[in-house]
C-alpha cells in the first residue's frame, strides 16, 4: 500500500436543503491509495452522504450548506465538477437498478466514455467488463440480467472511466449471499491487482473481516475511528453500539475466554484448538438442551399443501421457462417454515401460488381446506396474507393507518378501529400510523407491511425476503416481531437468504432447487448436511461453521449454544 | 359464484409487457430491424407523408395496401396491431353513428372515410417503423438529424421505463385487488364493477408516481455522473454515437422500392381516378 492520500477530507460539514441539522460535522479524514475501506455505522449516521462526497454529487448536485474542503486525487471537489470527478471515483448504488439507463450491457458499459467523447471507448469497454468478470453478458438486455449480473453491470459502467477510487454502497443488501461473495471477490481483485481504491459502505462483520483492510464507523455524522481491520474487529463492544455486532466467530471466541480476532471460521476453530491443547478449555457435554421440538406431535392441521405443482412463466422469446417443476409440499399448523434456495430458485412463485394469487399450470394447491382454482384471489386473500420483498409496493394509500384499514374495512369486519389500533401497537408503529409508509426507515417499513398482513387475519402468512436491507438491529426487530406472532397465525413461511433468521427463528427449512424440494428438515439438520449446502449454494451461520470444523455434535446454532459444549478451565488451574 | 382460474399465456398483465418489450426492442426482427436507423425514419416519412397529396380514393386504398404489406413485413406484434384494428373498428362505428344521428347520409361517411384511411396508412407506417427501430437505432437517429441530444435521450430512456412502469401498475393492482373487496351487487351490466375498477386506477398513480419518482433520484444523480449532461455541452459523444450509423444495399433497395411503389399508387390513381362527388 503506498502512503499517499487518495480521499482527503478537511473540517468537511454539510446540510442538506431544508434540513434542521448538519448531516456530516466536521469531518476529517485520509483515505490512502490502495485501501480497502469499509465504511461502517448506524443508519443515519451519514456514511453515505460521505461517499457522496468524494464523487462531488455533494455538493455539485445536492447544494446545501457545504463546509470545509474535500481532495480527490489531488483535486480540490469544490472547485471540479460531478463530470470531471467521475474519472477518479466511481460510484455504485445501492438500488443500483435505477443506475442502469441503456438497454444493453455492452451500451450501458460504453454510455460513460462515449458521453465523454474518448477515442478508445471501445478498448475501456470490452477492458471493463472484463475486469467485472462479465465479457459474456456484453450483448444481454439488462433486464434480462439477474440481481448480481446486474450489480457487475454497474460496476463495469463506473470501471469504464478508470477511476482511481470505487465506491459502493451496501452491496450485501440487495443480492443473495453467493453474489455478494462473487461481486466481493471482484472488488477484492480490483484492489489488489489494480491498485484501485475501495470504499464499500458494509453492515455485515463477516464481510468486514474477510475483504476490508481499514474500517472507518460513522457515528452522527462525524467520523469516531479509522482504524486497521484487525484492530476495529477488536473493537467489538464499540462496532455493536453502532448497530455492528461482531461476526459470531469473535463472539464466540470472547465468549469462551478464547484471545484473538479471527477472520473465518476456520482461523477460529485453530484458535480453540491451541487453547484446548493449552488445556484453557475442555469440552463439555452441552449443558442446555438444544432448542428441539420436543411436544409429541400431535396430527397437525394442514394449512396449505401443493401436490405436484408445476409452473412457469413465458420468456420474451415466447418459450415457457418451468419455475416450479412437480412439487409437494404440506405446510401444517405450528410449522415456522424457512424457505431457501438461490436466486431463479422458485421461492417467491412458490408463494404466491401458497397464496392463490396465482394458480398452478398442472398440480393442485390446496390453502386452508380451498383448492385455489375454485376461488377468487380476493376471498383467498382472507386466508393467506403475501407480504412482497420490496415493503414500498404495498404501501397503496397516503398512511400507514390507512393502509392497515384497507383490508378489513372493505370486508365490513366489525370495529376495525379498535383492530388497526392493536396491531398497529403491538408492530410499535402508533407513533408513525399517519405518516406516507414511504418516508419510514427500511425496518419500519417492514413491520408496516407486517401491520398489512395482520390486518387481514390470515391462516397463512407469506413474507419475501423480510429482513433483506435490513440493519443488523432492524433485522433482529423483524425477527423477534415474527417469533412473537406465532400465536395469532396458524403457520408463517418466510423466503430468505439469511441464514441468522433460519438459525433463530426457523422450526423447518425446505430448501429448493430447480423448483424442487431439494430437502425439508430443521435448520440444525441443514447446516450439518454438506451435499445440501453446497448444491442450494448455502452458506450456514458462522457459528455452525465452526462447530462443524470442531466437530460439535448436537451443532450449535447460536453463541450460547456453542459455549456449551465447552468449560472454561480458569487460569493456573492444571487441567 | 363458480370459478376454474387457469394461467392465462395471452391478454394478462405478463403478457402485455412482454409484449411491449418484444415491440420496444424489435425482437421478432423483420425487414425493416436490420437496416440503418435514419433510412427507416426517411422510410416513415414517405410512407406517412404520401397519403396528404391526394384525395383519390385508388391511390388512398393502394397506399393503404402497401403500407399493411409492410406491417407485415415488420412483423408487428399482436398487441400494438390488436390495439390498432380496435381503434380502426371503433372509428368507423363512431363515424356511421355520428353521420346517421346528425342527419348526415353516406356521402358524410364517404368523407370522413378518407381521412380515416389516410390516418390508418399513417398509423401502419408508424406501427412498421417503430416497431423495428429499438430505442437506441431511434436515438441514434434523431441525434443524426440533428434533434437535441435530451431528445434522443429520453427516447431511449422512455422505453427502459415502460416495463418497469407496467410493473409497479400491476402489483399496486394486484395490492387492490386482494385488499380491496369489488362491490357485492354488480350493478346493470356489471357497472358497479367497471366504476370500482375506473376508480381504482386513477388512486393506483399516487403509489406508482412516488415508487418510480424515488427511483429516478438514483438515476439522475448516475446520469450526472456519467457525463450524460457534459455529453450534451461536448460534441465528440455524438460524433462517436452516429460513427457508427452506415446507409448499405438494403437501405437503399427498400428506399427505392418504395418510392417506386407509392409513384405506382399515384399511377393507378390517375388510371382508374376514383374521387368523392
Amino acid at each position: 500500500m503506498r502512503d499517499d492520500p487518495v480521499v482527503e477530507a478537511v473540517d468537511l460539514s454539510f446540510r442538506y436543503p431544508g434540513a434542521d441539522a448538519d448531516t456530516l460535522r466536521d469531518v476529517d479524514l485520509t483515505i490512502r491509495r490502495g485501501d480497502f475501506v469499509a465504511v461502517v455505522g448506524g443508519n443515519g449516521s451519514g456514511k453515505t452522504t460521505l461517499c457522496k462526497t468524494f464523487n462531488g454529487l455533494v455538493p455539485h448536485y445536492w447544494s446545501g450548506e457545504f463546509a470545509g474542503a474535500v481532495h480527490v486525487a489531488g483535486t480540490d471537489t469544490w472547485e471540479s465538477s460531478v463530470a470531471r470527478l467521475s474519472s477518479s471515483v466511481g460510484y455504485v448504488y445501492q438500488d443500483f437498478q435505477n443506475q442502469l439507463v441503456r438497454p444493453t450491457v455492452r451500451d450501458e458499459v460504453a454510455f460513460g466514455p462515449v458521453n465523454f467523447g474518448l477515442a478508445d471507448h471501445a478498448e475501456r469497454t470490452q477492458e471493463a467488463l472484463e475486469k467485472a468478470g462479465i465479457a459474456h453478458l456484453a450483448d444481454r438486455f439488462v433486464w434480462q440480467l439477474s440481481g448480481g449480473q446486474a450489480h457487475l453491470t454497474a460496476l463495469a459502467s463506473v470501471l469504464a472511466l478508470r477511476p482511481e477510487v470505487v465506491v459502493v454502497d451496501e452491496p450485501v443488501a440487495e443480492l443473495d449471499p453467493a453474489a455478494a461473495v462473487e461481486v466481493y471477490e471482484r472488488l477484492s481483485e480490483l484492489h489488489r491487482e489494480h491498485g484501485v481504491t475501495v470504499v464499500t459502505i458494509e453492515h455485515h462483520a463477516e464481510f468486514i473481516a474477510r475483504y476490508a483492510s481499514s474500517v472507518l464507523l460513522m457515528s452522527d455524522g462525524a467520523p469516531v475511528w479509522h482504524l486497521p481491520t484487525a484492530e476495529a474487529l477488536a473493537r467489538a463492544g464499540e462496532l455493536a453500539e453502532h448497530g455492528i455486532p461482531a461476526p459470531q466467530v469473535v463472539e464466540a471466541l470472547a465468549r469462551l475466554g478464547v484471545e484473538g480476532v479471527p477472520r473465518s471460521p476456520a482461523e477460529a476453530a485453530a484458535l480453540v484448538r491451541t487453547a484446548e491443547s493449552r488445556g484453557a478449555l475442555r469440552r463439555s457435554g452441552p449443558r442446555t438442551e438444544p432448542r428441539t421440538r420436543t411436544t409429541p406431535a400431535p396430527p397437525a392441521r394442514a394449512v396449505a399443501a401443493a401436490r405436484g405443482v408445476s409452473h412457469g412463466y413465458r420468456s420474451v422469446g415466447g418459450d415457457l421457462q418451468p419455475v416450479i417443476d412437480d412439487l409437494h409440499l404440506e405446510l401444517l399448523e405450528g410449522d415456522r417454515v424457512a424457505l431457501v434456495g438461490g436466486n431463479g430458485a422458485g421461492k417467491t412463485t412458490l408463494m404466491r401460488l401458497l397464496a392463490g394469487i396465482q394458480v398452478p399450470r398442472s398440480g393442485t394447491v390446496v390453502l386452508d381446506g380451498v383448492d385455489t382454482r375454485t376461488e377468487r384471489p380476493h376471498r383467498l386473500a382472507e386466508r393467506a396474507a403475501y407480504l412482497t420483498q420490496r415493503p414500498e409496493r404495498m404501501f397503496l394509500k397516503a398512511s400507514v393507518r390507512e393502509d392497515v384499514e384497507l383490508f378489513p374495512r372493505s370486508r365490513g369486519v366489525p370495529d376495525v378501529d379498535a383492530l388497526v389500533d392493536r396491531i398497529l401497537d403491538r408492530v410499535r408503529l402508533t407513533a408513525f400510523a399517519d405518516r406516507d409508509g414511504r418516508t419510514l426507515s427500511g425496518g419500519q417499513q417492514r413491520r408496516a407491511t407486517l401491520a398489512i398482513g395482520l390486518a387481514m387475519r390470515p391462516a397463512l402468512l407469506l413474507l419475501d425476503e423480510p429482513t433483506a436491507s435490513l440493519d443488523v438491529g432492524s433485522r433482529d426487530d423483524v425477527i423477534a416481531m415474527l417469533a412473537e406472532l406465532s400465536g395469532s397465525i396458524a403457520c408463517t413461511v418466510v423466503a430468505t437468504h439469511d441464514m441468522h433468521l433460519v438459525a433463530e427463528w426457523a422450526t423447518r427449512v425446505v430448501v429448493l432447487d430447480g423448483g424442487h424440494v431439494l430437502a425439508d428438515t430443521t435448520p440444525r439438520a441443514l447446516f450439518a448436511d454438506p451435499d445440501v449446502l453446497a448444491r442450494a449454494h448455502l452458506v450456514p451461520p458462522q457459528v455452525a461453521q465452526l462447530g462443524t470444523e470442531l466437530g460439535l455434535d448436537p451443532l450449535p446454532l447460536t453463541v450460547a449454544e456453542l459455549a456449551a459444549h465447552f468449560t472454561t478451565v480458569p487460569l493456573g488451574v492444571p487441567a | 359464484m363458480s370459478v376454474a382460474r387457469v394461467q392465462r399465456d395471452v391478454l394478462s398483465v405478463e403478457w402485455v409487457k412482454l409484449e411491449l418489450i418484444r415491440t420496444a426492442y424489435a425482437t421478432r426482427g423483420g425487414l425493416f430491424a436490420g437496416m440503418d436507423p435514419r433510412a427507416v425514419v426517411g422510410w416513415y416519412a414517405a410512407m406517412a407523408l404520401a397519403p396528404w397529396f391526394t384525395h383519390n380514393l385508388t391511390t388512398v386504398a393502394c397506399l393503404f395496401v402497401v403500407a399493411a404489406a409492410a406491417v407485415v413485413l415488420a412483423r408487428v406484434g399482436p398487441l400494438v396491431l390488436g390495439l390498432f384494428v380496435i381503434g380502426l373498428v371503433l372509428e368507423l362505428v363512431y363515424l356511421a353513428l355520428a353521420a346517421t344521428l346528425f342527419g348526415g347520409d353516406l356521402t358524410a361517411v364517404v368523407a370522413l372515410l378518407e381521412v380515416t384511411a389516410k390516418l390508418g396508412v399513417l398509423s401502419l407506417a408508424s406501427l412498421a417503423a417503430f416497431v423495428s427501430l429499438d430505442p437506441e437505432k431511434l436515438s441514434d437517429a434523431l441525434l443524426a438529424l440533428r434533434f437535441p441530444p435530451a431528445v434522443a435521450f429520453a427516447v431511449s430512456y422512455g422505453y427502459r421505463m415502460m416495463p418497469i412502469l407496467v410493473e409497479e401498475f400491476a402489483t399496486v393492482m394486484e395490492g387492490y385487488r386482494l385488499r380491496q373487496l369489488p362491490p357485492q351487487q354488480r350493478g346493470l351490466l356489471g357497472w358497479r364493477v367497471v366504476v370500482h375498477w375506473a376508480v381504482v386506477a386513477v388512486k393506483a398513480f399516487y403509489p406508482i408516481f412516488l415508487n418510480t419518482a424515488k427511483s429516478v433520484r438514483t438515476t439522475v444523480e448516475a446520469l450526472e455522473a456519467r457525463g450524460f449532461t457534459f455529453a450534451t455541452i461536448d460534441p465528440r459523444g455524438r460524433a462517436i454515437r452516429i460513427g457508427s450509423l452506415r446507409l448499405g444495399p438494403l437501405d437503399l433497395a427498400v428506399l427505392a422500392v418504395t418510392a417506386a411503389l407509392v409513384a405506382g399508387c399515384y399511377a393507378a390513381g390517375a388510371q382508374w381516378p376514383l374521387h368523392r362527388s
